[in-house]
C-alpha cells in the first residue's frame, strides 16, 4: 500500500511537472501577413508567431529596434523589438545581392498599435534566426551581352547617318 | 471638315516622338549609373541593353521622319500623346529584363502608372528588386510629373512654333514666360530645387531614424520625388509604413501637398507674389474640399471606432485622405484596411477627394481644383442670375493669378472634362464590376487609376484580368493628359485611314 501511495505520488507530481510544460510549450501560430491584415479583429492583442526575411534596414530608435520581415511576394510587416528583448545578432539584412537572415518572431499582434500611432505592428517578446542569410548570384547572361553589343553597333551606325553633314541628310 | 493626313504630317510627328523617346533613352544613363554605384552589374547591363535599345528608335525615327517643318496643333496633341505610348513601351524593357515583371503588359502597366505619377504597381517581389530599378521607377515618376514632353523640350527641342502646343498637349497649359524653352527650364528649375531640398531633408530624417546614412540619401531622394510628383510610389511595398516614422510621413506631405499646387502659384509665390496663395480659387476649392472629405472620414472612422485616439485617427486618417487628394497614393495602412476597416463611408469619402484631385498644370490628376471651384461659381452665378431682377447683369468671377469673368465657354469648358473623368471611372468600375469585384471597390480601384492617384484596395495585382490592366492603363494616360491630345490622336488615325481609302480611290 505504502509503495503504491509513493507512486501515485510520484505520478502525479509527474504529471503536474509535466502538463503546465506542456501547455506552456504550445507555439503560437505562426501566421503571414495576409492571415494578420485580413483577420485583424481577431488576431488583435494576441500573441502570434511571424517569420519573415530581413529587409534591408533596422531601425534601432531609443526604445527599441524597428525590423521588416518580408514573408512572400510584396508583404511585409514590421515588427518592433523593445529594448528588453533579447535580439540575436543579424548579420545579413535583404539587399539585391543578399538574402537576409530569416528570423521568426513571437509576440503580440497589434490591430493599431497605441503606442505607435495607429500602427499594424508585431512587439516582439522573442526573435529567433531560424535561417541565415546568404549571398544571391545576379549572373551576367551572354546572351544580354551579345545583345547589349548589337544594340550599340546598330545605335554607332544611325547616329553616323544621323549626324553625318545636314546637306547630306536632307539630300534624298 | 476635316483635313486630309499627308506624308509630312507623319514626318513631323515621327521626328518630335523620336526627340523624346531620345530624351527617354538618356534618362535610363542615370539607373545604369546607381546600378554601376552599388556594383549590381546585372542590373546595369539591364539599363544598358534598355538605353541603347531606346536611343536606336528615336534615332531611326529622328532619322527617317527629319524635318524643318514645325508642329501645328494637331501634330502637337498627336506627338504628346503618342510620345507617352511609345515611352511607355520603352520604359518597360528594363522591367522585364530585371525578372520581376510577370509578363510586359504588366511591364508597361508599371510604366505607365510611373510616367502618369499614379502609384499603382504589379512588380513582383518589390522588396528584392536592384537600386537601379528603384531610381528608375522614381525617377519615371519624377519627370512623368514635370512631363516628358517638357524634358525634351528643356534639352532637344527648343523653341519651335509648336513648341508649347505640345506642352499643352501634355497638360501644362499654364503660359509663365513667352518663350516656351524657358517655361520648361523655369519648371525644371523649380522642380530641381525643390529635390535638392527634399532629398536632404527627407535623407537626414531617414537617418535619424536608423536607415544606413549610404542609403538615407536614396531613401530621401525616393520619397522625394515621389511625393513632389504625387506619385505614389516607395522604395518598399509596405510603402510608407516600412519607415515607422511620423516625421518621415509628414514631410513628405508637406512636399507632396506643394507638388499638387499649380506651376504658376509656385511661380507667382516665387515671383514675390505671395497673397496669390490665399486668394487663388484652387487653393480655396481644395481648402473647402478636404475639410469636407476629411470630415467624412473622420466621420466613418469613429462610428466604426477603428482608431483608438485622437492622434491615430490623424496620423492614418488624414495622411491617407490628404495622399488622395493630392493624388499621391502614398500610404500608411495596409491596403486591405480600407476594405475591411474603413468601411464603405471611408472609402467613398476617399474615392471623392481622388476624384476631385489636385491643381490644373501641377504633378497631380482629378478634375482639378480650377474646375471645381469655376463650376461652382458658375452655379452660385446662374443662381444669383435667377434671384436678380431680369435686367440686371450679373457676372461671376474668379481669382487664378488675377481677376478672371467667368464667362459660359469657361464653365461648359471645365464641365466637359469633368464629365469626361466621370465617364472613365465610371467605365473603369463597371469592368471591375463586370469581373466581380463589389461596387465600392472597383469603383475606388477606377478612380484611383484614373484620378492617377495610385491608392489601392488590393484589386491591382499581377493576378487580376488582363483586360482590368488594360482599362486601366488607359484610365492613366487618358487621366493625365486630360483626353484633348488623346482624343485628337485618335482622330488623327481614323483620319489617316481615311485619307489612305480616298488616294486609293483616286489612283
Amino acid at each position: 500500500m505504502k509503495r503504491l501511495c509513493v507512486v501515485l505520488t510520484i505520478m502525479a507530481l509527474a504529471a503536474l511537472i509535466v502538463v503546465p510544460v506542456s501547455a506552456n510549450a504550445e507555439q503560437p501560430p505562426v501566421l503571414s501577413t495576409n492571415e494578420l491584415v485580413e483577420n485583424s479583429y481577431k488576431w488583435d492583442g494576441e500573441t502570434v508567431s511571424f517569420k519573415g526575411e530581413v529587409l534591408q534596414d533596422l531601425m534601432v530608435r531609443t526604445d527599441g529596434t524597428w525590423m521588416n520581415l518580408s514573408d512572400g511576394n510584396n508583404t511585409a510587416m514590421g515588427v518592433f523589438v523593445p529594448k528588453d528583448v533579447t535580439m540575436p545578432a543579424i548579420l545579413r539584412t535583404e539587399d539585391y545581392r543578399t538574402v537576409g537572415d530569416v528570423v521568426l518572431i513571437t509576440g503580440v499582434f497589434h490591430r493599431v498599435c497605441v503606442q505607435h500611432e495607429g500602427e499594424t505592428d508585431i512587439h516582439a517578446t522573442s526573435v529567433t534566426i531560424v535561417t541565415p542569410g546568404s549571398t544571391k548570384s545576379n549572373p551576367i547572361h551572354l546572351d544580354r551581352v551579345v545583345l547589349f553589343v548589337a544594340l550599340v553597333g546598330l545605335l554607332v551606325l544611325v547616329l553616323w547617318l544621323y549626324y553625318r553633314k545636314p546637306t547630306d541628310r536632307t539630300r534624298h | 471638315m476635316v483635313r486630309r493626313v499627308w506624308r509630312e504630317d507623319f514626318r513631323i510627328i515621327g521626328y518630335y516622338t523620336g526627340l523624346v523617346t531620345i530624351g527617354v533613352g538618356l534618362l535610363m544613363l542615370v539607373p545604369m549609373v546607381t546600378s554601376l554605384v552599388f556594383r549590381e552589374w546585372a542590373s546595369a547591363l539591364d539599363f544598358a541593353i534598355s538605353a541603347a535599345l531606346t536611343l536606336l528608335v528615336g534615332y531611326v525615327l529622328a532619322l527617317v521622319s527629319h524635318t524643318k517643318n514645325t508642329p501645328g496643333l494637331t501634330h502637337a496633341m498627336v506627338i504628346a500623346a503618342g510620345s507617352w505610348l511609345v515611352a511607355m513601351v520603352l520604359s518597360g524593357v528594363p522591367y522585364l529584363l530585371s525578372g520581376h515583371a510577370a509578363s510586359f503588359l504588366d511591364a508597361c502597366f508599371d510604366t505607365m502608372s510611373g510616367y502618369t505619377t499614379t502609384g499603382l504597381f504589379l512588380l513582383q517581389d518589390l522588396d528584392h528588386i536592384s537600386q537601379g530599378l528603384n531610381m528608375w521607377r522614381h525617377l519615371l515618376t519624377y519627370v512623368g510629373g514635370q512631363g516628358i514632353v517638357v524634358l525634351a523640350l528643356t534639352f532637344l527641342i527648343g523653341s519651335t512654333g509648336g513648341a508649347f502646343k505640345i506642352m499643352v498637349g501634355e497638360g501644362k497649359e499654364e503660359k509663365l514666360e513667352p518663350n516656351v524653352r524657358h517655361i520648361a527650364i523655369l519648371i525644371w528649375r523649380i522642380s530641381l530645387i525643390y529635390l535638392g531640398v527634399g532629398t536632404v531633408v527627407l535623407g537626414v530624417i531617414a537617418m535619424a531614424n536608423g536607415i544606413k546614412p549610404y542609403l538615407a540619401l536614396f531613401h530621401g531622394a525616393y520619397i522625394f520625388m515621389s511625393a513632389w510628383s504625387t506619385g505614389g510610389f516607395a522604395p518598399y511595398s509596405q510603402n510608407m509604413l516600412y519607415y515607422h516614422s511620423s516625421a518621415m510621413e509628414i514631410a513628405s506631405m508637406v512636399f507632396f501637398i506643394l507638388g499638387s499646387f499649380n506651376f504658376a502659384l509656385h511661380y507667382a509665390v516665387w515671383s514675390g507674389n505671395r497673397r496669390e496663395i490665399l486668394r487663388n480659387v484652387e487653393i480655396v476649392s481644395f481648402t473647402i474640399t478636404v475639410l469636407t472629405t476629411f470630415s467624412l472620414v473622420c466621420l466613418a472612422l469613429m462610428q466604426r471606432g477603428v482608431y483608438p485616439n485622437a492622434v491615430a485617427l490623424f496620423r492614418r486618417g488624414f495622411f491617407q485622405l490628404i495622399s488622395g487628394h493630392t493624388t499621391t497614393g502614398q500610404s500608411n495602412i495596409y491596403a486591405q484596411t480600407f476594405v475591411l476597416e474603413w468601411g464603405p463611408l471611408g472609402m467613398l469619402a476617399t474615392t471623392i477627394a481622388m476624384a476631385i484631385g489636385a491643381s490644373a498644370a501641377s504633378t497631380g490628376g482629378g478634375f482639378k481644383g480650377l474646375r471645381m471651384g469655376i463650376i461652382v461659381k458658375g452655379i452660385a452665378t446662374d443662381i444669383r442670375k435667377l434671384l436678380s431682377p431680369e435686367r440686371a447683369v450679373v457676372t461671376g468671377h474668379y481669382h487664378h493669378l488675377h481677376d478672371n469673368i467667368l464667362s459660359d465657354g469657361v464653365v461648359k469648358g471645365a464641365a466637359v472634362i469633368v464629365v469626361l473623368y466621370v465617364l472613365i471611372y465610371v467605365v473603369g468600375a463597371v469592368v471591375g464590376m463586370a469581373y466581380g469585384y463589389p461596387m465600392v471597390n472597383a469603383l475606388f480601384e477606377s478612380v484611383s487609376a484614373g484620378s492617377n492617384t495610385g491608392l489601392s484596395c488590393g484589386i491591382t495585382q499581377a493576378s487580376m484580368p488582363t483586360l482590368l490592366k488594360i482599362v486601366y492603363i488607359l484610365e492613366m494616360w487618358m487621366g493625365r493628359l486630360e483626353f484633348l491630345s488623346v482624343f485628337t490622336m485618335f482622330g488623327f488615325i481614323a483620319t489617316s485611314f481615311r485619307s489612305m481609302r480616298l488616294r486609293k480611290v483616286v489612283a
